[in-house]
Order: structure tokens, then C-alpha cells, then sequence
């Protein structure tokens, strides 16, 4: 049996509890194995942002607890807590994920900066995760120079450098056309194949729920459905 | 990496971090200019004051100041001398012996000042030589010459080669009278010197008043770099106080040293004015820099960069910003302060007369000092990290995922 990497364990999130409080997330439990590739759908505010946030550490639950590969996230301090995000999350967001200033080179080692990657190995590795995104050719752009499709695949490459445990991906689709949101979601499945990393994204997209193996249904922040499928 | 990142990121606007950067320029060039001219001003005025007058220490029998008369003198030593020649800020001594006495001319008579001086040392330091207008400078040590001030000589309506009559008290209460041959007539900057002056070889002095080998004063002049109250405590401790009192040109002139203390406040205050502003400039800069990429730094601390690291770049955007702006000002400045130092600026009109009659060369020097470039230096560098502490304070309190949603 694969292990489980992602356990949020009852989570709920309430916004403005002292005003009017707003109950993004209530009581869902979530286990995720080690290579799954799981979309997260639901209607607008149903809360599917608020649980990735809760699941990749940039938002604390109200109450329950994440555990991430064994770690219990919701009680690190927080240079550790950003020191784990470095080392064992990716995060893919909607759009501008990327430094302006910085090539796509720069832009993928960054990350690996972060970790002190020697530079001959930071090359190497930044080669490779443009190559396997399809954009050896565009590693001297800049994030400007690029269409929102190759912007975001040099945000998967940025998410993948540091060989994470999981990468989170909220709506990565959401500004790009079909032909660029179905070349994304391709690139995904096959970095789930091929690296087994494990990917959880949310989105409204039919087209990409479709690529997934399993879906997460959330409706008025409640677990509604949790389904495998066969990805088409 | 984060160094480049640094610098990339500071030129994302160009415009603005321009201007920001030209602001600290002129900032900067201004205040080093000012500072230069001042300091300049000050240094040539002390310079030019005490060399034709106390020199900047004066060393006197004790109690000679507060009753300067001829009878508080002291014997000029081997002994002294040699303890002053051998310290290395002291670059001069000038032996001297100063009374007041009347000077007659045919039916012309005034109260002169009569310095017994040393004409080869007063040379070397005053350069007086070179500022005869008529006749020439005093030959030797024991010379029956003197020179005497165009003012005086004006006055007395004489001209170089005539002779003038002294008149004055000696030592212990004997007379002074002599004749004397002007040998020269010498323009000086200071009216007050050049209306009174009488310059007589030292040795004719002391044989005027019978005060053989006895002096008033030994007058000190220090090397260009060397520290005023530094060699007045060395020599305090080197001499006897119970005999001399070591007088530094502030004791002797005090309206002088508050004059310039008073004046330069006033310019500290516009300097620190003029980097107030600057600084308004600059905080608005960086506080702009930081808020429209908060959704960049809330993205950056997601995918697991510290805080402490983003604030780190902040200061140093800040402090690329500023030293840009501040390089180039010591750079404008140091051009501007080696122009002057070359060619500096003479004074016409009544400014010329203003300084004229504080006895200082109409001339403005602009002090090259490296200090000036130093200070400025490190108050920009100061400004910068205290102004981007807010910037860095924001970024650490930042909820990556509020910065997110922004
Ligand atoms: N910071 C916040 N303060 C208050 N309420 C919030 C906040 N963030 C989200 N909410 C509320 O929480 C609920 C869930 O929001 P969330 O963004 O998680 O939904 P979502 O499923 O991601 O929606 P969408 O598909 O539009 O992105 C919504 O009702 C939303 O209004
Ligand atoms: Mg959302």
C-alpha cells in the first residue's frame, strides 16, 4: 500500500468569526496517496482555495489539524513552516506566479537558490525541468516574453526544482485558453507518471477535471463526492 | 543572486528610481560643495589669522596673557625649542616678542604694534616676502630695518628708505627709543595689522626694549593634518606649566572660534534640512517598491523564501538606490571641490571688505578634506537602512496569502 502524503484531519476554516462569520470550510477530511493526481472541483466559494492554502501551510485551520508526509504542519513556527514549504510543497497559483525580472532559468532556480543548490548542479537541474516542460528553447526569456501557457509551465518547473512531496495548484488553468490548458494538464500527467509526484489542483474546467484520476467534489465547504475515475 | 536580484528589481521603474537616485545626487554634491566651501572658509580664515598673529599655540610665560607686558617674558631656551622641533605635529615655531610703542614720522605720530619676529621663519610660513609692495624684506636676525604696514606707512605719509622713530617702555621699566631704516612696506590682508604693524628682526627687539634674548611669545604652526587639542595636551605634558601657559588660538580669540561655530550650525541645519527632504523622497520610493509587489513577495514566501531574506533585498534596493545617487555626488562633488581647490573664488566688493576686516584673504578655498566625503557618505548609507526599516517591518509581518489576494 502507498503512503499517505497529504492527511488534513478535520479541518474547518471560519473567516471573521467574531463578525459575520463565514464558514469557507467545514469538517472535511482528506487523504491523499503518495502519486495520486486529484482534481478539486466545487462552485465558486465553496472553498476549494481555502483548503489548498490550509493543505500547502499559508493558511492555518480554524480547527483540525494537516499533516503533511508525517508532519504535523498546523503547529510549525513559522521559519520552519516556510523552511518545509521550501523543501516538501510546490505551488502552482492562478497567474503571475513568476519574478518579472528573472528568466525562466532564473525564475526555476530560484527555488533552488533558496536551498543552496550548488550553481553546476542548480544548471543542471533548471535544464532538465525546462526540457521536460517544453521550454528548452525559452530558458534566456523573460516572464513577460512568454504566453500565459509557457508562463505557467515555467511555475510547474519552479514548483518541481525542489523535488517536493506534493505540488498544489490552485486554478492553473484558470487564464489560459483549452489548447494551453490541456498541454498543461498533459505536462502534469506525465511528471505524475514519470517523477511520481503527487498533484492536487483545483479547478472548474470540465477539460481538466476529465485528465484527473480522482476528483474531490466540494460544495458549501463540505466534502460532497469523492470519486476515481478513468483520466480520458 | 539576491545581489542582482536587487538590482533588477530597482530598475523595474526606471523613472522613478532615477529621480530618486538624481535627488540623492544633488543632495549629496550640495552638501558637499557647501561643506567643502565652509570648511574651506573656516580652515583659510584660522590659517591666515593665526600665522600673522598667535600662530595656532602660542606658548608665553605664565600669566602673560591676562597682563601682556614686557615684563612677563620669557628667556628663549635651547632647551624649549628643541622639545617643541621634536614633536612631529609641530611643524613651525616662530620666536616673537610683541609690545606697542608710538611711531613717529616728521610731524606724524601713532601707537604701533612692534613684532620682533624671526623674518627667515615669517617667511617661510607667512610667505611676508612676497607681500611687499615697496622697498624690500628684512635681510637678517639683528637687521636696523623694519618693515611696516601700507597702512601705517600711509598714514605716517612715508615711504620705503625713510626712518622712523620708536618709542616705547622697555624691560623693567627702562626706556625704549630707536631709529629705524623702513627698509619695506608690506600689504596684509587684516586692516587691524596693516594700519599698526611694525616687523623688527627679533634681536633688535629685545636690544630696543633691554630685553635681551627674552621673547613674549613662541608661536607654533602644525602640520596640515595634525590635531590642535592633541599636541596642546602632549605639551602640556611635556612642559613645565608651572612656568609657561600653552594657549591654543581659541583661548586667544574666541570671537573667532564662535563665529564659526555659530556659522557653521546654520549651515548644519540647512544640510540636515536639505536630507530631510531627500529622505521623504526616497521612503515614498521604497514604500512604493514594496507595496505594488506584495502579491510577488506573498508568492515568494509560499514557495519558501524567508522573510527575513525578502527584507534583506528590500535594504539592499535601498541602499543600491541611494548609493548610486550618493556616489555619483561624491563623485560631482569631488569634481566640483578640485575645480575650486584650482581655481578658487576671489570675493570683490563689499563681501571683500567684509572679510577684510575679519583679517582673512578675500579668497574662498573649498577644503578637500576627505572627511566631508566620508560624513556624507555615511549619512546616506545611515538614511537608506533607517528608511528601509519600515519596508522591511511590513514584509515580516506580511500574511503570504492575504499579500496573495491582494
Ligand atoms: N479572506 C477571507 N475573508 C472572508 N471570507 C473569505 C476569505 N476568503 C474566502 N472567503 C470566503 O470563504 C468562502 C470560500 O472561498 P474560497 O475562495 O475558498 O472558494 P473557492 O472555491 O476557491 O471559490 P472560487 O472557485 O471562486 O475560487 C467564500 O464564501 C468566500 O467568500
Ligand atoms: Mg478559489
Amino acid at each position: 500500500m502507498a503512503k499517505t502524503i497529504i492527511d488534513a484531519h478535520n479541518v474547518s476554516k471560519v473567516y471573521n468569526p467574531k463578525t459575520v462569520p463565514v464558514h469557507a470550510v467545514q469538517n472535511v477530511h482528506v487523504h491523499i496517496e503518495e502519486g495520486e493526481f486529484v482534481a478539486l472541483v466545487g462552485p465558486s466559494g465553496s472553498g476549494k482555495s481555502t483548503l489548498l492554502n490550509m493543505i500547502g501551510g499559508l493558511d492555518e485551520p480554524t480547527t483540525g489539524n494537516v499533516i503533511i508526509d508525517g508532519v504535523e504542519i498546523t503547529s510549525l513556527p513559522e521559519n520552519k513552516l516556510i523552511d518545509f514549504r521550501l523543501h516538501n510543497i510546490g505551488f502552482v497559483f492562478q497567474s503571475f506566479n513568476l519574478i518579472p525580472v528573472l528568466t525562466a532559468k532564473e525564475n526555476v532556480g530560484f527555488v533552488l537558490q533558496l536551498q543552496n543548490m550548488s550553481k553546476n548542479e542548480r544548471e543542471k537541474r533548471v535544464m532538465q525541468l525546462l526540457n521536460e516542460v517544453g521550454l528548452e528553447d525559452k530558458v534566456n526569456s523573460k516572464p513577460g516574453e512568454l504566453s500565459g501557457g509557457q508562463q505557467q509551465r515555467v511555475a510547474v518547473a519552479r514548483a518541481l526544482a525542489s523535488k517536493p512531496k506534493i505540488i498544489l495548484a490552485d486554478e492553473p488553468t484558470a487564464n489560459l485558453d483549452s489548447k494551453s490548458a490541456g498541454n498543461l494538464l498533459d505536462i502534469m500527467a506525465k511528471l505524475n507518471k514519470e517523477e511520481k509526484i503527487t498533484f492536487l489542483f483545483s479547478t472548474h474546467d470540465m477539460r481538466v477535471i476529465k485528465k484527473a484520476r480522482r476528483v474531490i467534489t466540494l460544495v458549501d465547504g463540505k466534502i460532497d463526492s469523492d470519486v476515481e475515475q478513468i483520466p480520458t | 543572486m539576491f545581489l542582482k536580484l536587487a538590482w533588477l528589481n530597482i530598475w523595474r521603474n526606471k523613472r522613478r528610481t532615477l529621480i530618486t537616485t538624481a535627488s540623492v545626487f544633488f543632495a549629496v554634491l550640495l552638501a558637499i560643495a557647501t561643506r567643502s566651501m565652509t570648511d574651506g572658509v573656516y580652515e583659510n580664515m584660522i590659517h591666515n589669522v593665526v600665522s600673522y598673529s598667535s600662530g595656532y599655540l602660542q606658548i608665553h610665560q605664565k600669566g602673560f596673557w591676562d597682563e601682556q607686558s614686557i615684563d612677563n617674558t620669557f628667556e628663549a631656551d635651547e632647551k624649549l625649542s628643541q622639545i617643541l622641533l621634536n614633536n612631529p605635529d609641530v611643524e613651525h615655531i616662530m620666536p616673537r616678542l610683541e609690545t606697542f610703542a608710538l611711531a613717529s614720522y616728521l610731524e606724524k605720530t601713532k601707537g604701533v604694534l612692534i613684532l620682533g619676529i624671526d623674518p627667515e621663519k615669517e617667511k617661510e610660513v607667512n610667505n611676508l616676502h612676497e607681500k611687499i609692495s615697496q622697498g624690500k624684506y628684512i635681510e637678517t636676525i639683528n637687521d636696523n630695518a623694519v618693515v611696516i604696514g601700507e597702512g601705517l606707512a600711509t598714514q605716517l605719509k612715508l615711504k620705503a628708505n625713510d626712518t622712523l622713530v620708536l618709542l616705547g617702555q622697555g624691560y623693567h621699566a627702562s626706556s625704549a627709543a630707536g631709529k629705524y631704516r623702513v627698509t619695506g612696506i608690506i600689504k596684509l590682508g587684516s586692516p587691524e595689522l596693516n594700519n599698526n604693524i611694525v616687523y623688527m628682526p627679533i634681536q633688535q627687539a629685545q636690544y630696543l626694549h633691554g630685553a635681551e634674548n627674552r621673547l613674549t611669545a613662541i608661536s607654533i604652526m602644525l602640520n596640515k593634518s595634525s590635531s590642535l587639542d592633541k599636541l596642546k595636551t602632549t605639551l602640556q605634558m611635556d612642559l613645565d606649566t608651572d612656568t609657561y601657559e600653552i594657549m591654543s588660538w581659541k583661548e586667544m580669540m574666541p570671537e573667532m572660534d564662535q563665529f564659526i561655530t555659530a556659522d557653521s550650525t546654520g549651515h548644519y541645519i540647512i544640510i540636515g534640512i536639505l536630507y530631510f527632504i531627500i529622505s521623504f523622497g526616497l521612503f515614498g520610493t521604497l514604500l512604493m517598491m514594496t507595496f505594488e509587489r506584495s502579491r510577488e513577495f506573498g508568492i515568494l514566501i509560499a514557495i519558501g523564501m524567508r522573510k527575513r531574506l525578502l527584507a534583506i533585498i528590500l535594504l539592499l534596493e535601498s541602499l543600491m538606490i541611494s548609493l548610486i545617487g550618493c556616489l555619483a555626488g561624491v563623485f560631482g562633488g569631488f569634481l566640483v571641490v578640485l575645480w575650486f581647490t584650482k581655481y578658487p573664488i576671489y570675493f570683490t566688493g563689499e563681501l571683500k571688505e567684509v572679510y577684510e576686516n575679519y583679517g582673512i584673504e578675500p579668497i574662498i578655498y573649498f577644503s578637500n578634506n576627505q572627511n566631508i566625503f566620508i560624513v556624507q557618505t555615511l549619512i546616506v548609507l545611515m538614511l537608506s537602512v533607517i528608511l528601509a526599516i519600515y519596508p522591511g517591518l511590513k514584509v515580516i509581518k506580511m500574511k503570504p496569502i492575504e499579500a496573495i489576494n491582494s
